[in-house]
């Protein structure tokens, strides 16, 4: 198992085993839109130990963490936001995910400036919403009702980064000398609409409801942030 | 001629433009064919009102109209720019180019026209044409930085290294106040100048530009990665090693960066007390650490190995993880190693039964005992160790220690499939599945195993259970909007077995498809990522595009495809009755007219196949109402069951378009090599068959099925060999 940053080589097999793990599921674009517009923020954790059969094997993804800043916040604080985390039900119990997120965290607030990271996940989801709450320090902020496509409910949760926003400072100045007190990290983000399609969540139901059109339809999956437990969608 | 508009009519043209951009088509329409009505020729409106056609889904009416205007006017950049837009819109990026470059022509000033063009260069990649549209486009607006660094990426990509930093200086050197720390587009640009200087081999030099101009930039980790890197090829061991020890502290879980940090201390691979000694360090540092206390498995012998093994699984036994077999059976080809740890494992669990009873009080049967029962189940399951009869009794226990286990269960399901009993397989993975029906893993699991056992039917229910419920078309339709290629190929496999060629032809056409999209997806990459500023993921991603059907998601859809074409060829008749007609009608003119009909019908079929995609990858769901009255414009799948691809009359030739790639792409594996012997032995393309078979015997020249074909192609040619052209004769004769 190792843990890495993502590439845009690994993708189809991100999308493998999002497909594989989670009801949530995106085109390839979305997972190329993210590479491509955050490279610093997304991780994967990789078997390695698997011999390989020929020399285009590419490396078998078992666990990813697909992230993003987002690009207009209604609160105007730059945050970060989790789109998708995922491991695979063989390689549970490492720490992978919990690992992933905080890669993933460091990254948003050295590259981007975040102030905090939100995420959602399912009600029933027990398993994430323990990593999110308990390992991780996530607060439920509230819940959105109805907020995947099956109907269920989804807690927006959030992580506030300060104490990683001071850690990065110290160990800035640390480096840079006491005297050069570094100023607040706030890059700038291009904020320019997305070219086409590529800068949409596909499954993300919000969007639907966003664009103001008359009649509301439900689009898609909400986003997909659970690590362990998924709701079944259609039985019942 | 150009016709003169009125003002009005002026006004109303600028109208239709906006119409268009506002993706107000019927509007738009409308105010076209107000001005068409007064002037029934002019062209540039025809254009427009093509244009709006074709975003409408009416391409063939949209093609000839633009065709017409031209005719009126071919001096007019709008009607060539219209035309190449049609084209791209249509995929065919080259007739696009063409007529890109005759409007530019018209309109050497157009910047919009140029950026159309530069984009259609970059994804044919036509660097040379790139590097001169964006030399154009930075004269036109050199204040932009990004088309500073566009030009940098158009030397890059072409090779010229040199010239893509020198272009990246210049415009540094042009910039008088010192940009901000947090300017990011600041920062990745000279990240990016920085992997241009290392990838000319000057390493000296790039390190000292990182320690400086880009000491402050935003991606710590890079920074951090590439200073570790070029410490080390440049021999500054001692500084590398610290560098190499922060990047651990950062992330412990990444193998490599232990194993750079041995290699710059100068620790032989043989030194196992040294290695150990590091590890030992972190493992000590980092409690929750895996890679530190499972990495030294790798290296150690003997008692050492022992020892380890012994305290490394029997963490993994306490803490119950899964993975651990998976994560170890990469040891088993040291035949010690392959002996030790199942003998460990054996005493874990004699030492557990010795203290048993506290065990099991927590109630988790996944820990302790069960998980080394797991582990023993595994080990004689996998191929290397296999003792199938073994597994099954490890399995056993430990599914009595708990019958509700999921894993245990999806292992007692794997071990029939080893035995060759796919139906059993599917019942007990169908089992495991109802243990645990809100996870996805496991139901995909179980909806394998049905494929594998042909139930095609069933395993799409199976999927349908998390599929999205309002997917027009049910489970199978979303599963392909989501590219679904795992399901895909199997149920093609599936299909294939059960004889029905259509539906599996239908599955890796779909596969094929699915990678052409892939291919497709960059395109707003080129110049989306130029305002993103993120230059080397943008390279990143362009240099894997270029390789991307080496995936072997393609190429085993593809080496499918290209093995059920051979059956289709070798017997005609096909198994499943639907090309069944093709045998009795042998007479010339009947057959040729069979085949013309069925290639249009093929072409037809992959046409709409191929446009019904690429909707499903472009849906918008901000359009999800509008797209609920236009549904109709989405055009239906006429051979959802693939009987028009299986009624191909040509099936070596339709063989082809799987094979290149393969041929292409994955030119070291032998099946591609030996796939296309038999596809152009057939063909009695005597040349190409001889090059796969070079090919194969260079990989592998005691493969059985090399040899045969070796033969093969002897005895084939040998009668023909007088009446060959003597060049083909000659190369044939010198490397038989």
């Amino acid at each position: 198992m190792d843990i890495r940053l993502l590439k845009p080589s690994d993708i189809p097999l991100i999308q493998h085993a999002n497909l594989e793990n989670l009801p949530e599921n995106y085109f390839l674009k979305y997972y190329l839109y993210h590479a491509l517009s955050w490279p610093q923020l997304s991780y994967v954790a990789v078997d390695v130990s698997r011999p390989k059969k020929t020399p285009y094997d590419y490396p078998k993804i078992v666990g990813y963490v697909l992230a993003k800043m987002e690009e207009e916040p209604t609160d105007g604080v730059q945050h970060g936001h989790i789109t998708s985390l995922s491991v695979m039900r063989t390689h549970r119990r490492l720490g992978i995910a919990e690992k992933l997120m905080r890669q993933s965290q460091l990254a948003m607030v050295e590259t981007f400036g975040a102030h905090y990271v939100s995420l959602h996940v399912r009600v029933s989801n027990q398993a994430a919403i323990h990593l999110y709450r308990d390992t991780l320090g996530f607060k439920t902020e509230k819940t959105e009702t109805k907020y995947y496509a099956d109907g269920e409910d989804a807690y927006c949760m959030k992580l506030d980064l300060s104490s990683i926003r001071e850690q990065v400072r110290e160990a800035a100045a640390a480096e840079n000398g006491e005297a050069e007190a570094k100023p607040e990290a706030s890059a700038d983000v291009d904020e320019g609409e997305a070219v086409g399609d590529v800068g949409r969540d596909p499954a993300k139901k919000k969007e639907s409801e966003r664009s103001g059109d008359k009649v509301k339809v439900k689009v898609g999956r909400g986003l997909g942030v659970g690590e362990l437990v998924e709701k079944d969608e259609s039985k019942h | 001629m150009p016709q003169p508009l009125s003002t009005r009519e002026a006004n109303l043209f600028r109208t239709v433009i906006r119409h268009y951009e506002d993706k107000q088509y019927k509007r738009g329409l409308k105010a076209a064919e107000q001005i068409l009505r007064k002037n029934p020729k002019h062209a540039d409106t025809m254009s427009m009102k093509a244009l709006i056609l074709n975003a409408q889904g009416k391409t063939e009416e949209a093609f000839a109209l633009a065709k017409e205007a031209l005719t009126m006017d071919m001096k007019s950049h709008i009607c060539w720019h219209v035309y190449g837009i049609l084209y791209r819109t249509n995929k065919n990026f080259d007739e696009a180019i063409k007529a890109y470059k005759f409007a530019l022509k018209l309109e050497p000033d157009s910047q919009q026209i140029q950026r159309d063009l530069a984009i259609l260069q970059i994804q044919m990649r036509d660097y040379q044409g790139y590097v001169q549209s964006r030399v154009v486009m930075l004269k036109a607006r050199p204040h932009l930085r990004q088309n500073w660094t566009a030009l940098a990426i158009a030397y890059h990509l072409e090779g010229n290294l040199q010239q893509a930093e020198s272009i990246l200086t210049t415009y540094e050197k042009s910039v008088t106040a010192a940009p901000a720390k947090t300017d990011f587009e600041n920062s990745e640009a000279v990240l990016y100048k920085n992997s241009i200087i290392a990838e000319q081999g000057d390493i000296e030099r790039a390190l000292e530009h990182l320690e400086t101009d880009a000491k402050n930039s935003l991606d710590r980790l890079a920074v951090m990665e590439l200073r570790a890197q070029y410490l080390a090829q440049l021999g500054r061991k001692e500084e590398a090693a610290k560098a190499y020890r922060a990047l651990i502290e950062r992330n412990s879980e990444h193998p490599g960066y232990y194993k750079s940090l041995t290699d710059v201390l100068g620790i032989r691979e043989d030194d196992e007390s040294a290695l150990k000694a590091i590890y030992e360090d972190y493992a000590a540092k980092f409690p929750r650490c895996d890679a530190a206390r499972r990495l030294p498995l790798d290296f150690l012998t003997g008692d050492d190995f022992r020892k380890a093994a012994k305290s490394y699984l029997t963490l993994m036994f306490d803490k119950g993880v899964p993975s651990t077999f998976a994560n170890l059976k990469h040891l088993y080809t040291d035949e010690s190693k392959k002996a030790a740890l199942p003998a460990v494992a054996e005493e874990y669990l004699a030492e557990h039964k010795s203290a048993a009873g506290k065990e099991q009080a927590n109630g988790d049967s996944s820990k302790g005992e069960g998980a080394a029962l797991f582990f023993l189940a595994q080990h004689y399951n996998y191929y290397m160790s296999r003792d199938l009869s073994k597994a099954t009794e490890f399995v056993d226990r430990a599914i009595e220690l708990d019958s509700k286990n999921v894993d245990f269960q999806m292992t007692k399901a794997r071990i029939y499939k080893h035995q060759g009993d796919l139906a059993k397989a599917s019942v007990a993975m169908d089992h495991a599945r109802s243990l645990d029906t809100r996870d996805r893993y496991i139901n995909s699991k179980a909806a394998k195993y049905q494929l594998r056992n042909e139930e095609n039917e069933k395993a799409l229910a199976t999927m349908g259970l998390f599929t999205r419920a309002e997917t027009v078309g049910g489970p199978l339709a979303d599963l392909l909007d989501m590219q679904c290629i795992w399901f895909l190929t199997e149920d093609g496999e599936a299909w294939q077995r059960r004889g029905n060629y259509g539906l599996a032809l239908k599955r890796y056409h779909t596969i094929f498809n699915i990678f052409d999209i892939w291919q497709e997806d960059q395109f707003d990459f080129h110049s989306f990522s130029l305002r993103k500023g993120q230059i080397r993921a943008y390279i990143d991603m362009v240099r894997w595009e270029d390789k991307l059907r080496e995936h072997p998601f393609y190429f085993r859809a593809a080496l499918d495809a290209v093995k059920l074409y051979l059956t289709m060829h070798d017997k005609p008749q096909g198994s499943n009755g639907v090309n069944g007609t093709d045998g009795k009608s042998a007479n010339g003119e009947d057959a040729a007219e069979k085949k013309k009909a069925a290639k249009k019908a093929k072409k037809e079929a992959q046409k709409a196949e191929r446009e019904a995609a690429e909707k499903a990858a472009k849906q918008d769901p901000n359009k999800a109402s509008q797209k609920g009255k236009e549904e109709d414009t989405k055009k239906k799948d006429d051979d959802p069951n693939g009987l028009k691809l299986a009624a191909t009359a040509d099936p070596l030739g339709d063989a082809l378009k799987f094979l290149w790639p393969l041929l292409q792409f994955s030119p070291k594996n032998i099946e591609g090599q030996i796939a296309g012997f038999e596809v152009f032995i057939r063909r009695k393309k005597y040349l190409l068959a001889l090059r796969c078979l070079l090919a194969a015997q260079a990989i592998d020249k005691e493969d059985a099925r090399v040899k045969e074909q070796a033969t093969r192609l002897k005895e084939t040619v040998r009668p023909i060999l007088g009446s060959m052209d003597p060049k083909v004769k000659e190369i044939i004769e010198s490397s038989l």
